[in-house]
């Protein structure tokens, strides 16, 4: 027999689990500490390689400077300063994403709550239908 | 205003049912529209101007997440600006990717906003956008416009760097891309246009959060007055006066599109009807969940606390019942999400 109750109760989940549940569930798989470090990790590669095409676009613009310079260019101090803006590139795409990807795990832990406490319903549902077992 | 609201009502529903196919053919559009735009614009390869390869790109985003049309807006532009210029159409990728790895890889649900920039500023009604997503989203979305206006400049510096015509001298492509990156570097009109979209969106975005009735059609009257505002003044400063009649226009026929689209909130994922699929031990369910519209003429609460000032209130009693009016399934629902904040 059809039990409306139950239907109600899993049509919400399913709906919720195919649209914004998808990725909630996902980062549910993940430890806090995980999930934030593994996304830090994402965006400091690839501010690096965005950092290495911007370098790369000013090289060509440079070229002929360098080209023409290229013996007696004070290579130390280039270096440093590469190093020196990459470094502070890195720290800040990596503080940022440290701070914004923990706060969209804390909400997504929330919203998460809800659904755990749907299911939880569910389940109870499903007991009382089958007592026996 | 009566008949307006039981046509809103009546759209509404017809959407509801049949939204399976409005959905694609509204994305149809709206590919359709970018697409011949682009066509417009930079149509440097008659092969891909030809209808049918539009048409085929189009129905293809029509049915495919709007990433894929984004994708395929890049490569249709990338590949018109190959078939004239490789070199060209190499630095457009380079720059495409660094703002890629750099900024728009974090807010992937703007992917849009990138497109929807530089088709709507050949359409004259660029300003709809920083409104729009003042009223629909969080001051995050700068990031995604500020990125569309960058490739929509970056564009009108190709569409004048082709007719240089250029040999295949290393000398010569030198000089061109050096052009190209010195009038994207220093192209003081594109940032300008950045600082009064985001200022645009702001101000949009902090009216409507504002607690007082008829807040949103304020904030689109306030973000309408800042971008009008804000033009002029870059506008006289850039010397270009006789681009502010057009941005006057285009101005207010944005503002009215978003009052427009805010009139109807057919936002499109949210008011849908909700198909799902499931199973328990004895059956399969197949579930057409639709979302309850209480209203088809607006009811009207009037509360006589005293009879003095009867006539008091009722306006904003019905606003407020509008916006309150969420897809409830039924009583005990509980994952009713907040659409208007979690756009991140």
């Amino acid at each position: 027999m059809l039990n409306n109750k139950k239907i109600r109760l899993m049509t919400k989940l399913a709906v919720y689990e195919n649209k914004e549940g998808k990725e909630d569930i996902r980062l549910s798989k993940y430890y806090k500490t995980d999930y934030v470090r593994y996304q830090i990790l994402k965006s400091i590669i690839s501010a690096t390689i965005g950092y290495a095409l911007i370098l790369f676009m000013i090289f060509l613009y440079e070229m002929e400077y360098l080209i023409r310079h290229a013996v007696d260019l004070d290579y130390k101090t280039l270096g440093t300063y590469i190093l020196g803006i990459y470094i502070i590139f890195v720290a800040v795409y990596g503080l940022g994403s440290a701070i914004g990807y923990s706060m969209k795990y804390d909400a997504s832990r929330k919203k998460l709550a809800k659904y755990y406490k749907l299911l939880k319903r569910l389940n109870k549902l499903y007991n009382e239908e089958t007592p026996e077992s | 205003m009566m008949p307006l609201l039981v046509f809103r009502e009546r759209v509404k529903n017809f959407y509801q049912r049949y939204d399976i196919y409005i959905t694609p053919a509204v994305k149809f559009l709206f590919a359709f529209i970018a697409f011949r735009t682009i066509n417009n614009e930079i149509g440097y390869d008659a092969r891909l101007q030809a209808l049918p390869v539009v048409l085929l790109l189009s129905l293809l985003s029509a049915f495919t997440p709007s990433a894929i049309m984004v994708l395929l807006a890049a490569l249709l532009s990338t590949l018109h600006v190959y078939s004239i210029s490789p070199i060209l159409s190499i630095i457009i990728v380079l720059i495409l990717l660094i703002l890629y790895f750099l900024f728009a890889r974090y807010t992937p649900r703007f992917g849009y906003v990138m497109l929807a920039v530089p088709i709507l500023y050949f359409l004259k009604i660029p300003y709809m956008i920083p409104i729009l997503l003042g009223l629909i989203s969080t001051p995050v979305a700068i990031i995604p416009t500020s990125c569309g206006v960058i490739i929509y400049f970056l564009f009108q510096i190709i569409k004048s760097a082709v007719t240089m015509q250029v040999n295949i001298t290393a000398e010569e492509i030198m000089q061109l891309y050096k052009y190209v990156i010195d009038s994207l570097i220093k192209n003081r009109m594109m940032i300008m246009t950045m600082v009064v979209f985001a200022l645009i969106l702001m101000v949009t975005y902090f009216v409507r959060k504002m607690k007082f009735d008829y807040a949103f059609e304020i904030s689109i009257v306030a973000g309408a007055l800042t971008s009008i505002l804000g033009f002029l003044v870059s506008d006289l400063i850039m010397d270009n006066s006789n681009q502010i009649l057009s941005m006057i226009l285009g101005t207010i026929v944005s503002a009215v599109i978003v009052y427009g689209i805010h009139f109807f909130k057919l936002t499109l994922d949210y008011s849908g009807v909700e198909h799902a699929q499931f199973e328990d031990d004895v059956y399969y369910y197949y579930v057409k969940a639709v979302p309850k519209i209480t209203v088809t003429t607006p009811q009207v609460n009037v509360k006589h606390i005293n009879v003095k000032t009867a006539d008091r209130g009722s306006k904003g009693t019905v606003r407020r019942q509008e916006l309150d009016m969420e897809e409830d399934y039924d009583e005990d629902d509980d994952i009713t999400v907040d659409k208007s904040q979690d756009y991140k």
